[in-house]
């Protein structure tokens, strides 16, 4: 979702007392959930930090998932609400890791910082009171920026936790929501708080950003209305959507023939990514299917290099997608030119037909944009370094032995925090990431005179 | 809303699911009828009954109306009858007093085409549930002890990674092997990927952590003939294969003129070995070698004996060993797709291979004068669906990567191979995923060639004067011709394919296998490395095509599910057995006899004298004694033949919209 707005340290800011966990999961979407759920699971006593306002990561925004076709909020949602009330997990929302010292094995130091709601979360009830009454409308993360939501708001429906907060950012000092909040719990004078931990392991769960499609300007996106991108066609996909057909964002038609463009910032040096990304072939093909269902009428076109159906159920679902009709072009898109209508016209290189440039008109652009390392986990680690890639994936020293180490041990990372995956894999590297965790600890206990904890604060 | 004090007190929720029960059933609807239902006291309709939103409305509810009894109508009990039980725990009942109605899997998405229908169909359906829940009685988990250890079926980098996991945090682990020797596919690989190494080097080093560990007991060639138990108790058969060998390999000569006849199964045929076969790599486990005993002469055993005096016995036999085990994690591993004989000149001529096969030519120096090689992608994987004969639709995942590595490795080594080196790619799609990538970039760099060829149109094998030639379609060019290229080798990029041999495994097992025919996981996202047996894990390439780096996860995977079982004292389990009314048992012992798994027996009651008992933590709540018991003393707890009679007339009852 992305809400960082600046800190506002109006009146300095506060320090609460140190706590100690045992283990530390950074990220709370479907990997760090996975792994918070495994180890409380194995009854470690587990702290969850999630820099957004809600848990949950990318995948509630998604509509079903590949190649099962099962609906993405149906899996995710009950997911967040059993971390959120698993008796070992304790969970952190809003709140950001700004420094990790490693003080021995099995002995970390981490500040984090928790930003302010501007809302008491004690007695918030989610009524929604406050957004009604706020006069200020921004473009809605959530809805990647297809909708609006504003500066007083609650995250999304199944939001974990469900309290308001406000965008200060964008806050216009009006009052509105405070007069209409019901039990009184808008405060403008919230500071951030600074939380000191005690941990014996690291999870790093950090998840990925998108690319940003506007560094491909021959695309235009964000300049054509029509080129838009996978992810707000999930949204539009989304049983939770914004619209309640699927249209164009131009002047609202229902597209009739819609293109989808793979491989964007993806195996591509121009923009420094020569990776592939893992996921945007079987999601463009799951899109795909689902337009065939939405739009009966409608034709899809999908431009690729490789079709990479590699994963359990992708190649037969690669299959069935041809079967049902669905185009599909060996050729990468050189660039995309606007009509006067809105339409769009895709040049390419058509690699089965003798490789001569060709051009092909649709009236709706998708672009299947790729993924790259989110956040920069390795900057709070102090007195360490965490082991990168070319590309910024952390990094396993033994990839072939113990794929989710880290360069720093009782550090382990897991998901698209160590490279782009789909949602099975990330669910499974979570697990697996628990239990390195768990070994870690279980060895350390065992070395320990007296088989007894020391140190930290109890 | 109808209330009677005779009633429980029942909340029913009816959720939209976003769009993929409100699109087809009038939700509004069906919550007004059931608010009609006599017990219900609160009826609500809600977007997601799953998020926590939702179920905190409902701990609310539990709490505001007083309520006793849940109820949801949703999806598939299988997604979330646990969720709401949960719920219900936090809003203070009984968790069995719960009931779920599954109107999505069942209703809306089975009758897109007949909305009024579906709706129909999902107040019965809620309806039915409600008469459930009326009659439902709180009940109490059973508690059963947990055996602190795990059963490693597979001695592969899968099971190795595994069970040092498992050692790692407390749990004793029993690691058994098939083969006489440990290190399974991984050990075969003269390179890996993403780092450059030795499989046997990279398996070897995790067989020396399991050794030093002593939580870990390790039996090569044994295998699984038994499971009994559940999950938190399983009791697993295990036999002992004699190997006829009992000292270390320091003390045994090698083999020597002890000529071998029989293909290496370790050097996929390119050698031969036994009857003695020795450890097939340094550091693998035991290094002790083997007797193939069924593969000997009389003559020859008795030779054997003369040779290595003590340290043989050629009368060892099989023994049987009982463990105990909280869990158990099948990581069975896969078999290299075989080709056909003739399929792509496969077997009719010598200089074509395996994938498997490069590997080991790499690795035993055995490339000699080879300037040219074709590589054919996709060979026993993507295969076109017939109806004649069963294929291979799925992709093996791993391959593409594969072949780009051990290419990179061949160009490394070409002045050993005789200086020019060329090689031909000849492929369907490149599947370098993710980082893999990387491969590929690098191979288009370097004396690669690659030709696009379509399933409909694969190249072909000939050998035209002795000379290897590929003929094929190139689809990157625009010539019409096909192009013919002259090679000295033809490797065939031959994926995996599930183990044969391991049906009586999974048979005692009772794992479930997919259309793919590798074995099946209960959810890919959910529950990933879980069957429908609960407390057995599939990990690695049993469950389908995986490269090294992702086995190893999903074995880490599967390790902490086995372990947050047997890190417990004690487990909970369903209550949903078989129990008998002892007044009403006449010890017809038709129960008895139609219990499949020996759950009941006849024990003295007090009072009464011999009755039939159930033992609950072997019950599986089948219901076969329900139905055989010529007095009704059998019920199951839980769903009993008056809440099933309460169901069956609430789903028959005219719905009026």
């Amino acid at each position: 979702m992305n809400i960082e707005p600046s800190i506002h340290e109006f009146g300095g800011s506060q320090e609460l007392p140190e706590e100690r966990h045992e283990v530390m999961i950074v990220g709370g979407g479907i990997c760090g959930m996975q792994a918070a759920l495994d180890l409380g699971d194995m009854g470690f006593k587990v702290l969850l930090v999630e820099k957004e306002p809600s848990i949950g990561g990318v995948m509630y925004k998604l509509s079903k998932t590949f190649p099962t076709l099962d609906c993405a909020s149906c899996i995710s949602t009950p997911r967040m609400a059993s971390t959120a009330h698993h008796k070992n997990i304790a969970v952190l929302t809003y709140s950001e890791v700004r420094e990790a010292v490693k003080e021995g094995e099995g002995n970390f130091r981490i500040r984090i910082l928790e930003k302010p709601r501007y809302v008491d979360s004690a007695t918030c009830t989610a009524c929604s009171l406050c957004e009604k009454a706020c006069p200020v409308l921004v473009p809605s993360e959530y809805d990647w920026n297809l909708s609006g939501r504003k500066a007083a708001f609650i995250p999304f429906d199944t939001a974990v936790p469900k309290i308001a907060l406000i965008d200060m950012d964008n806050c216009i000092y009006c009052g509105a929501c405070e007069r209409a909040c019901p039990v009184g719990c808008i405060d403008f004078l919230q500071t951030p708080k600074w939380h000191t931990v005690h941990v014996g392991s690291i999870v790093l769960a950090t998840g990925f950003r998108l690319f940003d499609a506007k560094l491909k300007p021959t695309y235009h996106y964000g300049e054509y209305p029509n080129v838009i991108t996978s992810m707000q066609m999930e949204r539009l996909l989304s049983p939770t959507r914004p619209t309640h057909a699927i249209v164009r964002p131009l002047d609202g038609k229902e597209p009739g023939n819609i293109a989808y463009v793979l491989c964007v910032g993806s195996r591509d040096d121009t923009i420094k990514n020569t990776y592939c990304s893992q996921v945007c072939c079987m999601y463009s093909i799951k899109q795909a299917q689902l337009l065939m269902g939405a739009l009966p009428l409608a034709d899809v076109s999908i431009y690729y290099i490789d079709i990479r159906a590699f994963g359990k159920g992708f190649e037969e679902f690669y299959v069935q997608t041809k079967a049902m009709g669905v185009n599909f072009v060996k050729g990468k898109i050189a660039k995309i030119e606007q009509q006067k209508n809105g339409d769009l016209t895709l040049f390419y290189e058509d690699i089965e037909n003798g490789g001569r440039l060709s051009k092909a008109s649709h009236d709706l652009v998708v672009l299947a944009v790729g993924i790259l390392p989110g956040g920069n986990p390795a900057q709070v680690f102090k007195g360490e370094e965490l082991m990168l890639d070319k590309i910024g994936w952390i990094k396993s020293p033994d990839e072939n032995s113990s794929p989710m180490m880290t360069s720093i041990p009782g550090v382990f990372a897991a998901g698209t925090a160590i490279g782009a995956k789909d949602i099975p894999d990330s669910a499974v590297e979570g697990s697996g990431a628990a239990m390195d965790a768990a070994a870690y600890l279980r060895t350390l206990d065992r070395k320990r005179p007296g088989n007894k904890k020391e140190g930290g604060p109890s | 809303m109808t209330e009677d004090k005779s009633w429980p007190r029942i909340g029913f929720y009816v959720c939209h699911c976003g769009g993929n029960i409100s699109d087809y059933v009038d939700v509004e609807k069906v919550r007004q009828v059931l608010a009609e239902e006599p017990g219900v006291v609160v009826a609500r309709d809600v977007m997601f009954a799953c998020s926590d939103s939702s179920q905190n409305e409902m701990v609310s509810d539990i709490k505001t109306y007083k309520l006793d009894r849940i109820v949801v109508a949703s999806c598939t009990p299988r997604l979330h009858e646990t969720t709401f039980r949960n719920v219900i725990d936090r809003g203070g009942l009984n968790r069995y007093t719960y009931y779920h109605a599954n109107i999505r899997e069942q209703t809306s998405w089975a009758h897109t085409d007949d909305k009024e229908g579906a709706t129909i169909k999902a107040i019965r359906h809620s309806r039915a549930a409600v008469a459930y829940a009326r009659l439902a009685e709180p009940l109490e988990s059973l508690k059963a002890p947990v055996v602190p250890s795990v059963l490693v079926v597979g001695g592969g980098i899968a099971g190795i990674r595994a069970a040092l996991d498992l050692a790692d945090a407390g749990i004793a682990v029993h690691l058994i092997e098939r083969e006489p020797f440990l290190g399974g596919r991984a050990a075969q690989l003269s390179n890996s990927y993403p780092q450059d190494r030795k499989g046997s080097e990279i398996v070897a080093r995790l067989i020396a952590e399991a050794r030093r560990r002593d939580d870990i007991a390790i039996h090569a060639n044994a295998e699984v003939v038994g499971l009994d138990g559940c999950i938190g108790n399983f009791e697993a058969r295990i036999r002992l294969n004699p190997r006829y060998f009992r000292t270390s390999r320091m003390q045994v000569k090698a083999p020597g003129p002890l000529n071998g006849e029989t293909p290496s199964r370790f050097n996929y045929g390119l050698s031969k070995e036994g009857p003695v076969v020795m450890p097939p790599f340094s550091g693998t486990y035991p290094e002790i070698p083997y007797l193939d005993r069924e593969n000997c002469s009389g003559d020859y055993i008795k030779s054997i004996s003369e040779t290595y005096g003590d340290a043989v016995d050629v009368n060892q036999k099989s023994e049987d060993l009982t463990v105990k085990v909280g869990a158990v994690i099948v990581a069975t591993g896969f078999d290299p797709y075989e080709p056909k004989e003739g399929e792509f000149g496969y077997r009719t001529h010598p200089n074509v291979v395996t994938l498997q096969q490069l590997h080991r030519l790499v690795e035993l120096n055995m490339l000699r004068d080879v300037h040219k090689i074709a590589f054919i992608y996709c060979v026993g994987s993507r295969q076109v669906r017939t109806d004649e004969e069963e294929v291979n639709e799925y992709c093996s995942r791993y391959c593409c990567n594969a072949a780009m590595n051990i290419s990179l490795v061949l160009l490394r080594l070409r002045d050993k191979l005789g200086g020019d080196l060329r090689l031909y790619h000849l492929y369907r799609d490149i599947r370098t995923y993710g980082k893999n990538e990387t491969l590929y970039e690098e191979a288009l760099k370097k004396e690669v060639v690659f030709v696009k060829y379509s399933e409909e149109d694969p190249p072909v094998v000939s050998a035209l004067g002795g000379r290897l030639t590929v003929t094929v379609k190139d689809l990157l060019t625009v010539l019409d011709d096909r192009l013919e290229i002259p090679v000295d080798m033809v490797v065939l990029v031959t994926g995996m394919v599930p183990r044969q041999s391991n049906e009586a495994l999974y048979q005692i097992m009772r794992v479930a296998k997919g259309t793919d025919r590798f074995l099946l996981e209960i959810h890919p996202k959910l529950k990933p490395v879980e069957t429908a047996m609960a407390g057995i894990f599939i990990t690695g390439t049993c469950q389908g095509p995986k490269d090294m780096r992702e086995t190893l996860a999903s074995a880490q995977a599967a390790s902490s599910k086995a372990a947050a079982i047997t890190l417990m004292a004690e487990l909970e389990l369903d209550p949903f057995v078989a129990s008998v009314d002892p007044n009403l048992c006449n010890l017809s012992k038709a129960c008895v006899a139609e219990c499949e798994y020996g759950a009941i027996e006849f024990k003295e009651i007090p009072g009464l004298g011999q009755k039939a008992s159930v033992c609950g933590a072997k019950c599986k709540g089948c219901g076969s004694c329900v139905a055989v018991c010529p007095t009704g003393a059998v019920q199951l707890k839980g769903l009993s033949n008056n809440q099933l009679k309460a169901q069956i007339e609430a789903l028959g009852r005219k719905v009026e919209i």
